[in-house]
């Protein structure tokens, strides 16, 4: 078989920005031969480039599942195309501001004629940043969208305020764990962020992007700490504080989705942190703190124990901190470098380490929103029987399918020196065995599914089921 | 072709000479009298080929390069009174071209692809779908008929074997729409309304029984569905794993075939009435891959298949499950096309191989 075209879905709201970054990819002298395939004609055409006018048709079935749909127009539109001798190098769908990206998805999926000469290589979403906190709230379809999207670009940017845009990556995370977000002015990026990236094609985006199958975490933010003697931790909300945090930016710009005076408690964990170089690079940092990752997410997932006043801090437990009122605890830790998870962003508790140098920090998906659409992540280290996960993922998309709308994990099967990789949209799913396991790697399997409602514990106890 | 693999029959397809092409040919469409055809490729152009040294040559005279399309050919028609054929292309256009001229006539242009053309039997009106759009020309180019808005983009059409009736097909069922082209000049004011099919799913190919009786369409979750249009009656044949994107009726009307996936199936109508009761089932699995194009040679219970595995099978209805011949191509096949009077296939390969073939018997 010669090699797959390409086929990049670029998606987005109505005013995201869709047109503009579509002529501006026509527009630069990339070389490469495009087709592109949009419902409403652009406003540039040139030479090496194909635009094909487009008439959105969703193909049902009529055996009663909603969500098994196809879109008519791109398969015949793409058997044509592909008749040429003289390939072209990548084809580019447009959608429609108000569609539903899962159809064209499928439809690579479902026709056989398709994946024969074309490879689906990333859903790309383009969202307004000015405009998306409202969307969020009344237009389900932005949700959608965000589910579905391998890359979101987070256009307009410089309308917002950073605080804005930084909680607006937040929400976009709580929503899709996996994509990767792409902030930008004008819908203004490198082309090799939109194409040829591969994403569905699980092998080479974990080459990629190690990050691409990172599940949702349970905290939404870590800190990478060095402690003197007498550090200390002090959360509150006192107005006098509030100045001298290192969070303050923050605080003042953002309204957050749950308010910072509404918390009565949180919950945070305390690690040991191999020491840092000092001046270390914020790379070398981050992969400090990666290790911890996992590790965290098992103690975040214990009985947290009560914090009152008076309680030093201990490492290794989760830990139940009252914010109703200014507090300063003791930390039960020696000097060095400590790793901080919290399950709300620090600025939301007034978080403050008097006495200690925060060398790093980073920002995980809010997991406690309004939101009807969101991930879960899952992992584990054990072995899975390969009969039981294809009963339960059948089981899953027979009952789920029309709320998963996507899902992607590599699996370690038991006596299977080669890992199994998967992905799906709605209930068309595509599984198969890749290379073998390198002795460098933890041998883990990953799940994630993005979709409406889902309920982690159900997914956690499907998985269980499962280990051999 | 790159070698015969010969099944026991007395039917064959002898190969009567190949030509290749610079380009993956989309569409061929030939003269009524069988001594030439045209070929449309991707790239564009169109071929005009000359046969009427065949078969003593065996090897096809250069064709005639034809600069029709910008971007690639997408259909192919010839009048059955010979004067006049169509192309459609990737650029848009709709061309209208005199037999005997080589300067073609832009008949409509617009931005979204013109994929279908057929010329009527019955009728000088050449029939052209546009996304969502019907139009019906008359000879003279001028515009007889035009349906907009149907419920889905038309994959299909199909004219009646005796009316002035025309059928397209596409999401949503299919539409029967009058066409008087012997009346008055010009676009009527307001056409009849079509007679609506309607479907909940998607037709992709769409066939009039020999009779006109009984209309089968081909749909996108892989079943075929019958009407008879006097009844009113439907009926589903059901069973297949994938799209089915060709059913044909052979000359006499007994035999419906369907290919879908690598599953090419035969229902016998013999005496049954109206397609009401299920028709007797005959499944043909020859072929190893997804079969791309299937065609009744004209007046016959022959009928040739080919498909990804590039086997050319010749297959005689009513004898059993065995084709009775069968040819290996150089590539996946891209096209089948019978000469009117059913004597000779043009064959076209993805690699840009037209290959032509005499019928026997």
């Amino acid at each position: 078989m010669s090699k797959r075209i390409p086929v990049t879905v670029l998606t987005g709201f109505l005013g995201a920005g869709k047109t503009t970054l579509v002529n501006r990819i026509l527009s630069e002298q990339h070389g490469r031969r495009l087709a592109v395939i949009e419902n409403e004609f652009g406003e540039v055409g040139v030479d090496q480039a194909l635009v094909i006018g487009a008439e959105e048709e969703i193909f049902e079935t009529s055996n009663g599942c909603l969500c098994c749909t196809v879109r008519g127009d791109l398969i015949r539109i793409l058997a044509q195309l592909r008749k040429r001798r003289e390939r072209f190098d990548a084809v580019l769908i447009e959608t429609t501001g108000l569609a539903d990206p899962g159809p064209v998805a499928q439809t690579f999926f479902v026709e056989e004629e398709l994946r024969e000469h074309y490879a689906l290589d990333a859903i790309v979403t383009l969202v307004d940043a000015l405009h998306l906190p409202q969307q969020l709230g009344d237009t389900p379809v932005v949700l959608e969208q965000i589910a579905f999207a391998d890359v979101i670009v987070l256009n307009k940017i410089d309308l917002v305020s950073s605080a804005t845009a930084a909680r607006l990556t937040q929400q976009l995370r709580a929503i899709n764990g996996t994509a990767r977000i792409v902030p930008t002015e004008a819908a203004r990026l490198p082309l090799e962020q939109v194409l040829d990236l591969g994403a569905f094609d699980l092998e080479r985006a974990l080459a990629r992007d190690s990050a691409f199958l990172e599940p949702p975490r349970p905290f939404e933010w870590a800190g990478l700490y060095r402690l003197g003697a007498a550090a200390l931790l002090r959360i509150g909300n006192d107005p006098h504080e509030h100045e001298h945090s290192e969070h303050s930016e923050h605080h003042h710009d953002q309204e957050h989705d749950h308010g910072a005076g509404t918390l009565t408690q949180v919950d945070v964990v305390l690690l040991p942190a191999p020491t840092a170089t000092d001046g270390a690079a914020p790379e070398v940092l981050a992969a400090t703190l990666e290790p911890l990752l996992d590790r965290a997410a098992v103690l975040f997932e214990t009985e947290a124990l009560r914090v009152e006043s008076g309680t030093a801090l201990a490492p290794q437990r989760r830990l139940r901190l009252p914010t109703t009122q200014p507090r300063e605890l003791s930390l039960a830790l020696t000097a060095g470098d400590w790793a901080l998870f919290s399950e709300h962003a620090p600025e939301e508790f007034a978080l403050s380490l008097p006495g200690a140098t925060l060398l790093h920090q980073r920002s995980f998906g809010s997991h406690h929103h309004d939101l009807a659409i969101g991930s879960i992540g899952l992992t584990e280290s054990r072995p899975l029987d390969a009969q039981r996960v294809n009963d339960w993922l059948s089981a899953v998309l027979q009952t789920r399918g029309q709320d998963i709308l996507r899902m992607k994990g590599v699996l370690q099967f038991k006596a299977e020196p080669r890992r199994y990789v998967f992905h799906g949209v709605h209930m068309t799913f595509d599984g198969k065995l890749e290379r073998t396991w390198s002795d460098a790697e933890t041998r883990l399997s990953r799940l994630v599914f993005i979709g409406r409602n889902l309920d982690r514990g159900e997914f956690e106890r499907g998985l269980a089921g499962c280990i051999a | 072709m790159s070698g015969a693999a010969g099944v026991s029959g007395a039917g064959r397809l002898n190969p009567l000479g190949r030509l290749e092409l610079p380009e993956y040919p989309v569409d061929v469409a030939w003269a009524p009298d069988g001594r030439s055809l045209v070929a449309g490729l991707a790239d564009g152009s169109i071929l005009r080929v000359q046969l009427a040294a065949l078969p003593a040559s065996q090897a096809l005279p250069p064709p005639q390069v034809l600069q029709a399309h910008t971007h690639s050919v997408l259909a192919l028609a010839w009048q059955k009174a010979g004067r006049l054929w169509a192309s459609s292309g990737q650029d848009g256009r709709v061309l209208l071209w005199d037999a005997r001229l080589a300067e073609p006539r832009v008949l409509h242009e617009e931005r979204q692809w013109s994929e279908r053309l057929v010329f009527a039997e019955r009728v000088n009106a050449l029939a052209v779908s546009t996304g969502r759009t019907l139009r019906v020309f008359d000879e003279a180019g001028v515009l007889r008929y035009q349906h907009v808005g149907s419920a889905g983009a038309i994959s299909a059409l199909a004219w009646h074997p005796r009316a002035g009736e025309l059928a397209s097909a596409g999401n949503g069922g299919v539409l029967l729409h009058r066409i008087d082209v012997k009346g008055t000049t010009g676009v009527e004011a307001t056409p009849p309304a079509p007679r609506a099919l309607p479907l909940r799913a998607a037709c992709v190919c769409v066939a009039f029984h020999p009779e006109g009786r009984l209309l089968a369409a081909g749909l996108q979750e892989g079943s075929v569905q019958l009407w008879n249009l006097a009844t009113g009656s439907e009926s589903r044949l059901d069973g297949f794993g994938a799209r089915v994107l060709a059913t044909e009726w052979s000359a006499n009307g007994r035999y419906l075939a369907g290919a879908a996936g690598s599953e090419l199936v035969l229902w016998d109508f013999s005496g049954r009435s109206g397609g009401r009761a299920d028709p007797a089932e005959l499944r043909l699995a020859a072929h190893s891959e997804r079969i791309t194009v299937i065609g009744f040679r004209p007046g016959s219970n022959w009928l040739a298949s080919a498909g990804r595995d590039r086997r050319l099978l010749w297959w005689r209805a009513g004898a059993g499950d065995a084709p009775q011949d069968a040819h290996l191509l150089s590539d996946e096949c891209s096209l089948l096309r019978f000469s009117r009077d059913g004597t000779q296939l043009a064959v076209g390969d993805a690699s840009g191989g037209l290959s032509i073939f005499e019928c026997r018997p």
